[in-house]
């Protein structure tokens, strides 16, 4: 069993407005699926879900729900937020074993810098910020760290060369990029604009001079 | 600028802009982005002048991403003109965006330019909108 309780209370009626009217009470709607039972809709209490989600495991952390005196081991499975307030509307419980792997989604952290890349002006983009991973509920990683400090420009970090945790195992392509370094289309233009910003200054520069020797010229005519 | 390259019909009705964006209300490409804040129809013109702004304001080293393309066809009645005669002929192409949408993405790894970046960008958008990060964790 987990450390983190979290007690939650069944028989919450289901739809908009009901879900409103409990929002309202500082009580978040919630559904509790998986390992072949039948779901069950409850309620948690807003202050108790953040403090269960704001540990060291992070959004990944494993729960022990006490639903009626019944206890069930489970982590999040989703979280739905309001689009511009942020605030919590939903969240999907799914029920796990100890011993039975589970996918989970674990956020990609690069490390290191990569100056062969930034002394060209390029950037590392990061195509991947989170990997599905197939590993035991209580193995959860907090991140995954890929360090970038060798890479080279036009080089791709692709999930076959990701050093897993121990007992971890990727559930994605291996061929797909987890980051790129390139120098960006911007960054082209913005060179481009410098360069010709340069050029039109030594016209600019040329053509004085010219315009100089020229009066010169006139004045020397006259004397 | 920003246009489809063809369509199925030539003009559009308004249409209406209630409630929020249902997608596209988190970043997801970038490290920082644009989020709205209020409904409105945002020109071809507008989303390559807040490009622009944003591009010349990081100068190099960053990445742009737009999320919002302008499909839909706006008509306008010339100047002086009676009304009736049918509708007017399509001048601009505009995208619908609702509270919540991240209309615009960057990548850059200095946040305190990125930011400056990010609300010269706002100035050039016809509605309210934010500097949004990307979330991590909870």
């Amino acid at each position: 069993m987990s450390d983190l309780l979290l007690s939650a209370e069944t028989g919450r009626m289901e739809g908009t407005r009901p879900s409103r009217r409990l929002r309202r009470e500082g009580k978040i709607p919630a559904v509790v699926y998986g390992l072949d039972s039948d779901p069950i809709t409850v309620s948690v209490a807003w202050p108790e879900l953040r403090r269960c989600l704001t540990t060291d495991a992070g959004i990944n952390a494993l729960i022990t729900l006490d639903i009626d005196g019944t206890n069930h081991l489970s982590v999040v499975k989703e979280i739905q937020r309001h689009p511009t307030g942020r605030n919590v509307l939903h969240v999907d419980f799914l029920r796990v074993t100890e011993d039975q792997q589970i996918e989970v989604n674990v956020p990609v952290v690069l490390q290191g810098e990569a100056r062969q890349v930034t002394q060209f002006d390029g950037m590392v983009d990061q195509s991947m910020y989170e990997m599905t991973i197939l590993v035991k509920p209580t193995a959860v990683p907090q991140e995954i760290i890929v360090d970038i400090t060798d890479l080279e420009l036009g080089a791709t970090v692709k999930v076959a060369d990701v050093v897993l945790p121990e007992g971890a195992k990727s559930v994605m392509d291996p061929d797909e990029t987890v980051a790129i370094a390139l120098i960006t289309r911007s960054t082209r233009e913005a060179i481009r604009r410098a360069e010709q910003g340069d050029a039109a200054e030594a016209e600019g520069a040329e053509g004085a001079e010219g315009a100089d020797e020229g009066d010169e010229g006139e004045s020397g005519d006259e004397g | 600028m920003l246009m489809p390259k063809k369509v199925k019909h030539r003009k559009h009705h308004r249409g209406r802009m209630k409630g929020a964006a249902k997608g596209a209300t988190e970043v997801s490409y970038g490290d920082y982005g644009i989020q709205a804040l209020e409904p409105g129809w945002i020109t071809a013109r507008q989303i390559e002048a807040a490009r622009i702004a944003m591009t010349r304001h990081i100068k190099r080293g960053g990445k742009v991403w737009i999320n919002v393309f302008p499909d839909k066809p706006v008509t306008e009645k010339p100047a002086e003109t009676r009304m009736g005669s049918g509708k007017g002929n399509p001048e601009k192409w505009v995208a619908v965006v609702r509270p919540g949408r991240v209309m615009f993405e960057l990548s850059y790894h200095d946040e305190e330019i990125a930011r400056a970046a990010i609300n010269r960008a706002i100035q050039k958008l016809p509605v309210k909108a934010r500097f949004v990060k990307r979330e991590e964790g909870f």
